[in-house]
């Protein structure tokens, strides 16, 4: 355990020193410090009165709007957002973990520890996915705070969004490192992570896409290929559709929830499998 | 009886390369022990199967047959390297470390806990003259410096065995010898170090015993002045020497030169050197020396490795 604890410290430490947690949070901080700033509310009776917006007056009609329903509208919102930048530089700033760990003259140092491979590579799996909670919590977390301060309005569902956000990162970083295992290239794995993302995003549409295709097995690889991938453009739908509630959920019928996680959460666990079946064959 | 440090027995790897899948043996039935203690030195020409050994002895590459043991835990096992140190050649520290923290580090990831690893990192880093550096990143350091990093980084779970791949790379000649005391201390505590290197001298000045690899088997094995005894060729320093001696001590059979007021003569076995001898008394002269002579380490391994380098002394496919 002390082994593990240290390997995670030195991804953390890592981190720093390249400016990757820093520019990480830095960014982070602008966002938050940025909208902390920016944005007063007059609020009067439980309804938004009037707005200012880096000082200058907004219009926002004759009819009062209830504060409740435009905090939420706002947190749903900036989920969506922060489903898309969130998990790119979560998968930005981890993808590097395997490829530098295999490269020569550093995984000597680290294999001729009494560690185990897999336990090793887990550690740095948990440490990136600990890297990116963390980022995770202080953006919603500040950005709760800030809302309950300025608007007095308590939404806890906003926090679902970090987990729906940190479930998919957990997906595709799990992909990240089996790539890595495989090329041992950082650049390889965030291309073929972000092609994942979008791939899979495209085959949402699986029933069109079967549908327009003349032949058979076509479409059933396709079919298969949606069951496959992770659900990346349901899992962003899910994402706001947890922070809005039920109105939203409503409006995603369509979508077994179940079987967006489950089947998306069977690819995270299967890759990584194999990542640590790999990486514990290989010779150096 | 307690399991040797290092044991190997019919080590072989055979690896794969290109695209037609072509086997080539890195090793051959190796066998090998180092017992407590002892500095043992593997020699051998690139290729001759060195560097694979020691990753296999680390658990880094699997053998494709055979055995291998670290204090009698198979090293397929990690638990095998709880008491091994490892100086890997061309070893990269992560730069943003400071010495200190590279050692806080590696030491707990070795199994150390906080306690132990404060009292021993200062120490340590005193030992291998890094005291002043201790927090200094390891990006600034130069070669030799992080050379003495990694030594330190070995010693600071305190293992009972070092597996050093060239160990003196990049150091100067004082560094060198501090390094060379360092070890022999450690040797003396009881460690048992495994010490691959191209630096003939630093072997032939630190090693108990020797292995010469060559394509993957042992070629020659003994300690420093079992290999490098020739037991053909000995030195007699004798007074007077005249041309009549010379002449007498040929009739013997022997070849005999004068080298710088001394005599080399070679005998086939020990009748003909004591047939020498007496020619050497019956001639009224005194014998003031007579020794083996020893070739150096260098001239054994040319000649152990020489006559196969034309046909490959590295890597051979397997037959």
């Amino acid at each position: 355990m002390r082994a593990l604890a240290a390997s995670v410290e030195e991804v953390f430490r890592e981190a720093a020193a390249r400016w990757t947690l820093v520019a990480y949070f830095t960014l982070s901080t602008i966002f938050i410090l940025l909208f902390a700033t920016a944005v007063n509310l007059d609020i009067v009776n439980g309804a938004l009165a009037g707005a200012k917006l880096f000082g200058q007056s907004v219009e926002i009609g004759r009819s009062s709007v209830d504060i409740d329903r435009l905090v939420l509208g706002f947190e749903s919102g900036f989920s969506g957002f922060l489903y898309l930048v969130g998990t790119f530089l979560a998968l930005f700033a981890t993808a590097h973990l395997v490829p530098r760990l295999q490269e020569k003259g550093t995984i000597d140092l680290y294999l001729s520890r009494p560690v185990g491979r897999v336990p090793l590579l887990l550690s740095r799996y948990t440490a990136g996915l600990l890297l990116a909670a963390a980022n995770l919590l202080y953006l919603i977390g500040s950005l709760w705070l800030i809302i309950v301060w300025k608007t007095h309005v308590v939404h806890g569902r906003f926090f679902l969004a970090g987990l729906s956000i940190l479930f998919t990162i957990a997906t595709l970083l799990a992909f990240a490192f089996l790539v890595g295992v495989v090329t041992s290239s950082t650049g390889v794995s965030l291309m073929a992570t972000y092609a994942i993302f979008f791939f899979s995003a495209i085959l949402a549409a699986h029933s069109r896409i079967s549908a327009a295709l003349s032949k058979d097995w076509a479409a059933k690889l396709v079919e298969a290929l949606y069951w496959i991938f992770p659900k990346t453009a349901q899992l962003g739908r899910a994402t706001v559709a947890h922070v809005a509630g039920d109105q939203a959920f409503r409006g995603i019928g369509d979508m077994n929830l179940l079987a967006v996680y489950g089947s998306t959460a069977i690819f995270g666990i299967a890759t990584l499998m194999l990542a640590c079946w790999l990486f514990s064959r290989k010779d150096f | 009886m307690s399991a040797l440090p290092i044991e190997a027995r019919g080590l072989r790897k055979a690896y794969r390369s290109g695209l037609k899948g072509r086997t080539v043996l890195a090793l051959d039935g190796l066998d090998l022990d180092v017992r407590p203690g002892e500095m043992f030195g593997l020699l051998g020409p690139n290729g001759a199967g060195k560097t694979t050994t020691v990753k296999i002895l680390l658990g880094l590459t699997r053998a494709t047959s055979g055995e291998a043991r670290l204090f009698g835990i198979p090293v397929g096992n990690p638990e095998s390297r709880r008491r091994v140190g490892y100086l890997p050649e061309g070893h990269r520290f992560p730069g943003y470390l400071t010495a200190r923290e590279t050692l806080a580090i590696f030491g707990r990831m070795s199994g150390v806990d906080g306690p132990a690893l404060r009292s021993r990192i200062e120490p340590l880093l005193d030992r291998v003259g890094l005291a002043s550096w201790r927090d200094v990143r390891v990006k600034k350091f130069s070669k030799g410096m992080t050379q003495r990093l990694g030594l330190a980084a070995a010693l600071v779970h305190d293992p009972q065995v070092l597996l050093l791949d060239e160990p003196t790379d990049g150091v100067d000649p004082v560094g060198r010898r501090e390094i060379r005391d360092l070890l022999r201390e450690e040797a003396d505590r009881g460690r048992a170090i495994l010490v691959n290197s191209h630096l003939l001298s630093e072997i032939e000045r630190t090693c108990d015993r020797v292995a010469v690899l060559r394509a993957g088997r042992i070629a020659a094995q003994g300690t420093i002045a079992e290999l490098t005894a020739q037991t053909t060729r000995y030195r007699m320093a004798v007074s007077p020497i005249d041309d009549a001696l010379l002449a007498s001590l040929r009739e013997t059979g022997s070849e005999v030169t004068r080298v710088n007021g001394h005599l080399e003569l070679s005998a086939r076995d020990l009748v003909q050197l004591n047939a020498a001898v007496d020619r050497v008394r019956a001639r009224g002269a005194l014998l003031e020396e007579l020794s083996p002579l020893r070739a150096s380490l260098e001239d054994v391994f040319v000649d152990l490795i020489a006559p196969a380098s034309v046909a490959g002394a590295g890597p051979k496919e397997p037959s």
